[in-house]
């Protein structure tokens, strides 16, 4: 039997302003998948990540998560729903009239209401210890740069650990040490098997972390396939949006299941670590090769 | 000509019936903001402190001049004709039920109905409104309920507050300009003011309070894209509430005073 797909995306349209951003949109995002939606600015990317995530109402189509509609979700349903999913704006859209300590703890608090103060904190501060930014937690988002705003958001998008996250242009913005991070962070997720969709423009972004990618040309899904078919895409249209993937170095298949710096040392003398804390896929893997 | 004339005419029931719906699920959300967890509590109690408390100094100064202005003009206009004892009646038509819910109206729609329409129109261009959708909150419950029940209740607490100020504060200043005795003024009132004399005005505030709050969140809520479109949905926010207000008081007015 065909397992659910974690989001299933069903002949999405969007207009906005008296215009179509989205036109007919079918995809599915596998549980664990990472899929990386690609195309020039303006393609509907950001339209189809707020739709897919229920944030923006579609014209047309539907959207769902784990085999239920979010048009049809009851009350706790959506509730549900939106405990799971994480959504990263490519603005931050920081709540400006609140500190970043409680932008960051609306969400436990509406999510967790057994949890005490020192729990949200704690929790808090995880989130921006993970996305790396170290300001005050009583400052307002105006007195942050963008690119620490940014992070914030991210860091707001990863505060209740989403099983289903949403990001949209996660490196625009953002410094070359961040942007690393970022994909540090992208598939340190991907190793604790969460599902993630993300918009990017960024090649090096998409080349680190990608299973698969979705090509938009004006609101129309022209392509979606795996990494490596990405890379081979020779169309010319498809080119001038992938043209800048890299074939990736080839990985042992044990390690697949790794991220991070694992993944790239792996790579390079293909000896499993002794430690494979977090790794369970790794882990099972070369227990099945003994 | 005629398919132009009827894609305004249906766009416009279009907005209508939205704006209806928006009324409802404001209406709904507002019955049920208290039972919910606090989450919006506190935009209730800042809501009620900007829109009410800090309008207190400017709805006191309008209500001692105006209730000033009447008593000077009617102690000497109307004793000429000998009808002073119409003066305490004006008075209280005038404070009470007709100018006094007006202007703090006025004073309303031109602090809090432009801050509602412009804040939320900010929000939902920096993508804000879009970010409570995201975590799971609900933008009428948690923006649009307390910002209501708190123009509401500051309304109505400033027309009581104005009426106060009105009847009895403008006492004081008269007395720097044309003294009148104490316990002759206010013998003179309390024979005339009913309690219907003060909850008609406070009635007023209500329906005013509801109309203001509606339609400035409607305007906020309606911009999207572009910080254009922000002092537009401020300025509308007031064009229509100005409007509305004067329509809805003409309705009462006439429902009252035609039975």
């Amino acid at each position: 039997m065909e397992s659910t797909p974690e989001l299933e995306i069903r002949g999405l349209s969007s207009v906005r302003g008296g215009y179509e951003t989205l036109r007919d949109v079918s995809l599915e995002l596998a549980r664990g998948e990472t899929l990386f939606c690609m195309g020039n600015a303006g393609s509907g990317k950001s339209t189809l990540l707020k739709t897919a995530a229920g944030i923006c109402v579609p014209a047309g189509g539907e959207v769902l998560f784990r085999g239920t509609q979010l048009s049809h979700m009851d009350k706790r349903e959506e509730e549900a729903f939106r405990k799971a999913s994480g959504f990263a704006f490519q603005d931050a859209a920081l709540w400006a009239n609140q500190s970043i300590y409680e932008n960051l703890a609306l969400p436990i608090r509406l999510h967790e209401s057994g949890w005490s103060e020192s729990e949200v904190e704690r929790a808090a501060r995880k989130a921006t210890e993970l996305v790396g930014w170290e300001g005050n937690m009583r400052e307002r988002p105006a007195e942050l740069s963008l690119g620490e705003r940014k992070l914030v958001g991210i860091a707001r998008a990863l505060v209740l650990d989403p099983e289903l996250l949403f990001m949209d242009e996660p490196t625009w913005g953002l410094d070359e040490a961040s942007a690393a991070r970022m994909s540090e962070i992208l598939r340190g997720l991907k190793t604790r098997g969460r599902s993630i969709i993300v918009s990017s423009a960024a090649s090096d972004l998409v080349s680190n972390c990608a299973d698969t990618v979705a090509v938009l040309i004006n609101g129309v899904l022209v392509a979606h396939g795996t990494y490596s078919a990405a890379v081979a895409w020779d169309e010319g249209r498809l080119r001038a949006v992938t043209g800048r993937l890299k074939p990736r170095e080839t990985v042992p298949e044990w390690a697949t299941g790794l991220a991070g710096e694992w993944a790239e040392a792996i790579a390079a003398d293909a000896t499993p670590p002794k430690d494979l804390e977090g790794g369970e896929e790794g882990q099972r893997r070369e227990r099945g090769k003994k | 000509m005629l398919s132009k004339l009827g894609r305004t005419a249906l766009g416009t029931l279009d907005e209508f019936l939205y704006a209806m719906g928006f009324f409802a699920r404001v209406l709904k959300e507002s019955a049920l903001f208290f039972r919910r967890r606090k989450v919006g509590f506190k935009v209730l109690v800042l809501q009620i402190l900007f829109t009410g408390i800090d309008a207190l100094g400017i709805t006191a100064i309008m209500a001692l001049s105006i209730g000033a202005a009447i008593i000077i003009i009617g102690s000497s206009l109307l004793t000429e004709f000998g009808q002073g004892k119409f003066m305490y009646s004006i008075l209280i038509v005038v404070i009470t039920k007709e100018l006094g819910p007006l202007l703090t109206a006025f004073v309303i729609i031109a602090r809090s109905g432009t801050a509602i329409a412009t804040e939320l129109g900010g929000m939902a261009v920096d993508h804000e409104i879009e970010a409570y959708v995201a975590v799971g909150v609900d933008p009428v419950a948690y923006l649009a309920a307390p910002r209501f029940l708190g123009v509401v209740i500051s309304n109505m607490a400033l027309d009581l507050y104005f009426n106060i100020f009105g009847l009895m504060g403008s006492f004081a200043v008269v007395q720097l300009v044309r003294p009148i005795a104490f316990d002759e003024y206010f013998r003179n009132l309390f024979a005339i003011l009913q309690p219907w004399d003060i909850l008609s005005g406070v009635g007023k505030g209500f329906v005013f309070g509801v109309i203001i709050s509606v339609v400035s969140l409607y305007r906020g809520f309606a911009v999207e894209r572009s910080v254009t479109e922000v002092p537009v949905a401020g300025i509308k926010a007031v064009g229509s509430s100005f409007i509305l207000c004067i329509l809805a008081d003409i309705i009462m007015t006439a429902a009252q005073y035609l039975r």
